[in-house]
């Protein structure tokens, strides 16, 4: 094992301790403001009507059970019917939805809105650390790395020799950005506008495709097998009316 | 340790366990899955304090991790009264599910910890 740095309780107090409590305090701020931000969204009736319409599919798929063989048959046939079954849309409209979902002009500005919120202060903070918290050691990370992470992780420091342990502080303001996701989820409940990684799956699986999601909802539907299971009704009622006598 | 009681509501049953056939509530299993996903939160970041004040390093910084989670999912199947059925969907859930999901938080509190114990 290498030397033990003993480092300046200075760095402590005025790099680690402010710079965590700074990500904090703005990703506090930043979920309050996309709360304030957020525009009413009229939600469009088309689209409504097409999710409405999958979670019907879904949940006659899920109790598919409970209804006799004839009346899910009857239903089922109402949904994927070729000519007007609900969930059968033909290829050309495909395209349509997505042309909407971008032309639309409130979603687009929404979704630039949640961008921005994302990646202005990110970036801002970034540029603040690397300004004036550069080219000293700041922490030591307890396990060790190969040298390969030296780059990375040393990015101010010059000497070659020094453990790959003791980082800069931008790894330690990578570390926290993302270490606190988990704090923010614990402050401020569910559905705060500080989860990036949720935020960038978003984007990459970009337009609600309501036809991909209507064929596969129409595929599973076709799957699914029939199993009666309310036959031996009789018996189970017998039995559980037997236990409570 | 078992401070997973602040931040987990009581579970709701999500199953009826009368019936053979298992017939969830979906709204409650979401619900209870989230209090999984809090304790396990919320015991990673104090199992990482601890982690780092008591000086551990690499590898058995990461064994004290997976054995704070399995301590989790122990406390998690004790207060569900070992009937997962009636919580859970399956076994894996509890688990499982969210294991390395507070391995970075674990991470931020064990370098933070251990910085200003050990360093400064």
């Amino acid at each position: 094992m290498a030397e033990d740095l003993v480092l300046d309780t200075a760095i402590r107090d005025w790099v680690l301790i402010p710079l965590s409590v700074v990500m904090v305090l703005i990703g506090v701020l930043r979920h309050f403001v996309a709360k304030l931000m957020r525009s009413n969204q009229v939600p469009d009736a088309k689209i409504v009507k097409e999710g409405q319409v999958v979670v019907r599919a879904r949940n006659l798929r899920a109790s598919a059970n409970f209804i006799p063989p004839k009346s899910f048959r009857a239903r089922r046939l109402y949904f994927s019917n070729e000519e007007n079954g609900l969930l059968y849309v033909p290829k050309g409209q495909a395209q349509n939805a997505q042309a909407q979902m971008f032309s639309d002009p409130n979603m687009a500005m929404d979704m630039m809105k949640k961008n921005l919120s994302m990646i202005i202060p990110q970036t801002l903070t970034f540029a603040w650390v690397n300004f004036f918290f550069s080219g000293f050691v700041a922490a030591k990370i307890p396990f060790p790395l190969t040298q390969r992470f030296r780059s990375m992780l040393q990015n101010g420091i010059d000497l070659s020799t020094v453990d790959v342990s003791y980082v800069s502080s931008r790894s330690w303001y990578f570390l926290n950005l993302f270490g606190l996701r988990g704090l923010f989820s614990l402050i401020l409940g569910e559905e705060n506008a500080t989860d990036d990684t949720q935020r960038m799956m978003q984007m990459s699986g970009f337009g609600f495709d309501p036809t991909k999601s209507l064929g596969a909802e129409k595929d599973s539907l076709d799957i699914v097998q029939h199993d009666w299971a309310l036959p031996k009704f009789e018996q189970r009622a017998e039995a559980v009316l037997r236990k409570a006598l | 340790m078992m401070g997973h009681n602040d931040s987990s509501v009581a579970e709701k049953k999500s199953s009826d366990p009368t019936n053979d056939i298992p017939n969830f509530n979906s709204e409650n299993l979401q619900s209870n899955m989230k209090t999984i996903y809090y304790s396990r939160t919320f015991l990673s970041i104090i199992g990482g304090v601890i982690a780092g004040i008591s000086g551990f390093t690499s590898l058995t910084g990461f064994i004290f991790y997976f054995l704070v989670m399995a301590i989790t999912s122990v406390g998690l199947i004790a207060k569900a009264g070992f009937s997962i059925h009636s919580y859970f969907d399956s076994w894996n859930r509890v688990v499982l599910d969210g294991f390395f999901s507070g391995l970075m938080s674990f991470v931020l509190f064990w370098t933070f910890a251990y910085d200003i114990v050990h360093i400064f």
